[in-house]
């Protein structure tokens, strides 16, 4: 259609009939897209034991701050779509966390740096691989001085081995570690207690009373996996004392709230406590008093641990290792073994002489492989300026962000489900990490990287399996190589001595440093389902806020996404304010992200606070957390007590007499540490679309599962709850009785499906769902997906487009498939045989799924238990989603 | 008062709402008509496809079974196509030299698949799995037609809802016994309802399970 001058369309008859006949063409050409792979491409020779329609499972590990995270991933068609725990590794036994869960969107992500890139313009491999090679000639010519790596931390064996030959051949060139979330102080301590640095290995599923001082060992790391698998063994009894409250926080029996600095006076009454002597004795208040009272009863029963948090001095960290040698946990509850991340050569000052190097002039040729300094370390560091003294700076990572833009080269890196490589577990486990799927970008893997530096040519694929010449086939198999963690080592006590440093000021205000529950220290800045996942405790997404507590808020009246403007030196920090009933008065909570351009340590006092008096949107998926009258999370005094029930037994009709199978699940809010991994599977099992801030603060989000955050009792020491809420499968569905179409029907074994071909979109079914689980399709949110995003897809599940209603359906994908295996084989399906996602990915195992009609099912099991209640029983929905009250402790 | 409207025009309005009601029905007739035709279910139209395979020839004239190339379908949901490979079993014997091969041979060459016009093709909101329905005794040509009389390909039934229906809501005239299946000219149980309906139950079907949403939709 031409026209004389730009402007709106005149509507005169001609342009319109011209208008409707062009949208009437797209339209038919939108159609024809939808129609259009009308292809099949089989295999040119088929390979051995690829079914096709059938996923194949390999045993593989994803990487996490240097951790391996063992998984099983699931691969259809050629490519990864799911990642689920490996059930067999001895140190997960298949607990996941949200961090594993959400690796998956990190493949294929289509941000991802995708060519190499020189002084910001693309370039190709061949450019770079000649760049080194003349840069090589001139790095053997002066032995490598002024030739450094940079990475994060490693304790892959394979690209130690390559540091190692680079060391070799160039004996001037160093290696430093950057992993700004670390556990150096604890090394350090027991490198002063033992006489060598020592991993401490705490196994909570030992003791039968943990005394946590400020540690959240329950809360999101590579740690949380193993350490929430072996607490929900047991779950011993937990005091807490702490700050701000964290997800260990919440399943304390006794949760004393103090600010950081009385941790270390906390520490000695506890020594003191159990007998200790050298320790000098401190004043304390009268609920301190008697929180160190009943956790030195309880540690005196025998069996018990204490631990701190990894961000205390070194020294403290020393006297809580005394404290448990006395308690006699050495070798029980705490076990020690060889150090597990490597250490590089200036240990925990690694980065502070690589850059006071730098700044010298003494770095001529620096690598970062995996590391982001100029988003991940202190402002007051300055990299940035260290970083343009030195002559070639090449960054290889996944994204090309702040750091990739400041070095000369950037190498678009492998993600570790695409490449071959090696690691170990928290536990020490070695495992091979071996890909899903061929790299589809032109990347590289880092050991390629630096074999070619050192100018060979071998395959990640070869130079990993040069690292292991026996028992290759087994590990790949396994998923880890066995009996292949660190001996247990029985350390003996060579210095006694614990100089405790001056307490800490406690002057004014403190801003306590935590690691972000969704992004971590940053590096999560891409991936959209971490993003858009509630942070626990917050239910802030898309951005963190200042955590303040409400008798700060009372005084300096603050309400929830004020913005606040924190002070302290030449560092400034915005954020919006969130009140946080249970936080120390006087403290302020900030996310590790938010500390690097204000901070450089993580707890910094006499912070001034002011108003700027602006407002910020929070996209939070829950504006209201405090449970007031209602009883959504009840609470028992002791596990055999019934939960508070308020049935309404009444209905016409007769008990319905459901056939075998059908299905149920139960939910025990005593184990439930509000993790999220179950929510961040559910979204890779089932397509769940991500929608942005702004839709999630109008309350639009899509999460299936979501975990709301409830507290109870006065806003300044309350209780914390975790209550995961899937669609609660009603055996009295309203929204089966409100759709006009009929397309929210029930299933002769007991779910409530969704039809989406019938939904039009009146969402009439979530206005009388009472929990709010149905979530509808405002807008087209996969209909233009990235090709990475779609090959990520499940294809056992529909992808909804805009205008339905959509919810959790027990993954009945997995359901079908297991009814329709079971037909095949001529037996009925066994109880555990169908695991939901959600259920296989919790850490602490607080969702069973099963059939009810089976009084043998772990399910009905567990709600034969008479803490068992429904939600929202007196809307008289008979969910089959039910719960387990908590038990007080 | 003058007169707004002639004599004529109550006849004509008559006239105009009796030609939309006629025009309604009609068309109502007409789209149900042709959703129903072959434009809509392409039954019986020929898929052209890079290489002219007849099963025909291949089926009727050799004898192969349906599982010698459609390999995955009694374990998987899908019944797959056959590999290049598993052509040139034969064709790397037989006709080697054929020019109507070459795109055959050409794929194994170059290891590039061949790119086959799918003619048996579900929407993707229909979870359709082979392997339960050829465990159930339901034949190949139930759904596919008698391909063996096909030189070229085309649908042989209308994949509409409604033709899953009828036999969902009454699969015992369909069942057959399970090593029967890939028979092309197998007649039976048909003919007798009570073996249809033992068999039925020897089956473990349950027809009123069988039409709910969940069986086939996710």
């Amino acid at each position: 259609m031409e026209r004389e001058q730009a402007g709106p369309p005149s509507f005169n008859r001609r342009s319109l009939l011209q208008a409707m006949a062009a949208s009437l063409a797209l339209a038919a050409a939108n159609g024809r897209r939808a129609e259009a792979d009308e292809r099949a491409l089989p295999y040119v020779n088929a390979p051995e034991y690829v079914v096709p329609g059938k996923p194949k499972w390999y045993a593989t590990s994803v990487r996490f701050a240097g951790y391996l995270q063992p998984v099983l991933g699931k691969s259809i068609a050629g490519r990864p779509v799911k990642l689920e725990g490996n059930d067999q590794h001895p140190a997960t036994g298949g607990a996941t966390d949200l961090f594993i869960q959400a690796a998956l969107l990190g493949l294929y992500d289509p941000d991802r740096s995708q060519v190499p890139l020189h002084l910001g313009q693309p370039a190709t491999w061949a450019a770079f691989d000649t760049d080194v090679f003349r840069l090589t000639a001139e790095i053997d010519r002066t032995q490598g001085q002024g030739f450094r790596l940079l990475t994060g931390a490693v304790s892959s064996p394979t690209l130690l081995r390559q540091i190692g030959d680079m060391q070799k051949r160039w004996p001037g060139m160093r290696w430093h570690v950057t992993e700004p979330i670390n556990e150096d102080e604890r090394l350090e301590a027991t490198g002063r207690v033992f006489g060598r640095p020592l991993q401490m290995l705490p196994d909570f599923s030992a003791p039968a009373a943990i005394v946590s001082l400020d540690d959240d060992f329950l809360g999101p790391g590579p740690r949380q996996a193993m350490q929430a698998r072996a607490w929900s063994k047991r779950q011993p009894r937990i005091f807490m004392a702490e700050p701000t409250p964290s997800a260990t926080g919440t399943r304390a029996g006794e949760r004393l709230i103090v600010p950081s600095a009385r941790v270390q006076v906390l520490a000695q009454a506890i020594a003191l406590g159990v007998g200790m002597t050298g320790v000098a004795a401190a004043d304390l208040t009268a609920p301190e008093k008697k929180w160190v009272d009943d956790a030195v009863g309880a540690l005196g029963a025998g069996n018990g641990l204490v631990t701190l948090g990894a961000l205390y001095d070194a020294a403290l960290h020393a006297l809580v290792l005394l404290i448990n040698e006395r308690l006699g946990s050495f070798g029980k509850a705490l076990r020690f073994t060889d150090p597990i991340l490597a250490a590089p050569p200036d240990g925990k000052d690694s980065l502070a002489v690589l850059v006071d190097d730098m700044k010298a002039g003494r770095v001529t040729t620096l690598l970062i492989l995996e590391a982001e300094p100029l988003q991940a370390t202190p402002a007051a560091l300055d990299f940035r300026t260290a970083l343009e003294k030195v002559a070639f700076s090449v960054h290889g990572g996944l994204y090309a962000d702040a750091t990739a833009n400041a070095c000369h080269w950037h190498l678009p890196l492998q993600h570790e489900l695409e490449s071959w490589t090696d690691g170990r577990a928290p536990d020490g486990t070695v495992a091979i990490v071996q890909p899903l799927i061929r790299p589809f970008l032109n990347v590289r893997s880092p050991h390629v990287v630096l074999d070619r530096w050192l100018g060979g040519t071998a395959s990640d694929h070869d130079l990993v399996q040069a690292s292991w010449q026996t028992g290759w086939q087994e590990a790949l198999l396994a998923g880890f190589v066995a009996d292949s963690a660190p001996a247990a080592v029985t350390p003996t006590v060579r210095d006694r001595t614990v100089p405790l440093p001056q307490v800490p000021s406690s002057d004014g205000l403190v801003v306590e440093v935590r690691p972000d529950a969704t992004q971590w220290d940053g590096r999560y800045l891409h991936n959209s389902w971490l993003q858009e996942t509630p942070k626990p405790l917050i239910q802030a997404t898309w951005g963190n806020v200042i955590l303040v507590s409400p008798a700060l808020a009372r005084e300096r009246a603050l309400s929830n996404g004020d913005e606040l403007s924190l002070r302290f030196g030449n560092g400034e920090l915005l954020g919006a304010a969130w009140i946080m009933p249970g936080q120390e008065p006087h403290t302020l909570t900030i996310g590790v992200p938010d500390s690097f351009g204000f901070l450089d340590s993580r707890r910094q006092a006499g912070v001034r606070l002011e108003k700027t008096g602006k407002t910020r949107v929070i996209a939070s998926s829950q504006p209201i957390q405090d449970m007031g009258e209602f009883d959504y999370v009840r609470t028992v005094e002791s596990g055999g007590e019934a939960a508070a029930q308020h049935k309404d037994d009444v209905s016409f009709y007769p008990p319905r007499k459901w056939d075998s199978p059908s299905w149920g699940m139960s939910i025990d809010l005593d184990r439930c540490i509000g993790c999220n991994a179950c929510s961040v599977a559910c979204m890779a099992e089932n397509n769940v679309p991500v929608v942005g801030a702004e839709l999630v603060a109008h309350g639009r989000q899509m999460h299936w599962l979501r975990i709301d955050h409830y507290t109870e009792g006065e806003a300044d020491a309350p209780r914390h709850h975790f209550q995961p809420v899937p669609c609660m499968q009603c055996e009295q569905a309203p929204c089966e009785m409100g759709c006009p179409v009929n397309a929210a029907v029930h299933s002769p074994d007991g779910l409530n499906l969704q039809v989406y071909n019938r939904c039009i979109g009146t969402r009439t079914c979530s206005a009388y769902c009472p929990y709010k689980v149905r979530r509808f399709n405002w807008f087209e949110y996969t209909g233009d997906d990235p090709d990475s995003i779609r090959a990520m897809r499940n294809p056992d599940v529909t992808v909804r487009s805009r205008g339905v209603m959509e919810k959790c359906t027990y993954c009945i994908q997995r359901i079908s498939g297991a009814r329709i295996a079971a037909k095949i084989a001529g037996r009925p399906i066994h109880d555990g045989e169908v695991v939901t996602a959600c259920q296989q990915a919790c850490p602490t195992q607080a969702i069973v799924f099963g059939d009810i009609t089976d009084p043998n099912s772990a399910v009905s099991k567990r709600k034969a238990s008479p803490r068992n209640y429904s939600l929202l029983e007196e809307a008289n929905t008979r969910p089959r989603t039910t719960y387990l009250a908590r038990v007080r402790k | 008062m003058p007169q707004i409207f002639t004599a004529s025009a109550d006849t004509r309005l008559r006239t105009a709402a009796l030609l939309l009601a006629v025009v309604f029905v009609v068309s109502l007739l007409f789209t149900a008509g042709f959703m129903n035709s072959t434009y809509v279910t392409s039954v019986g139209w020929v898929v052209t496809q890079p290489v002219p395979f007849s099963h025909e020839h291949h089926v009727g004239g050799l004898g192969l079974d349906c599982r010698y190339c459609h390999a995955s379908v009694e374990v998987s949901a899908q019944a797959s196509l056959p590999a290049t490979h598993v052509c040139m079993t034969c064709h790397s014997q037989i006709w080697t030299g054929a020019p109507v091969l070459a795109p055959v041979r050409a794929s194994l060459a170059d290891n590039k698949p061949l790119h086959w016009q799918r003619v048996a093709r579900l929407p993707d909101y229909v979870y359709f799995n082979h392997s339960i329905h050829i465990s159930r005794g339901i034949a190949c040509v139930e759904c596919h037609g008698r391909v063996d009389q096909m030189p070229l390909l085309a649908r042989g039934k209308p994949f509409t809802m409604e033709f899953c229906l009828d036999c969902h809501r009454d699969p015992g005239p369909h069942l057959r016994p399970r090593d029967q299946v890939t028979r092309m000219d197998w007649t039976g149980w048909h003919q007798d309802p009570k073996v249809a309906h033992e068999q039925l139950k020897a089956f473990g079907i349950q027809p009123d399970k069988l039409t709910n949403c969940y069986i086939c939709h996710r």
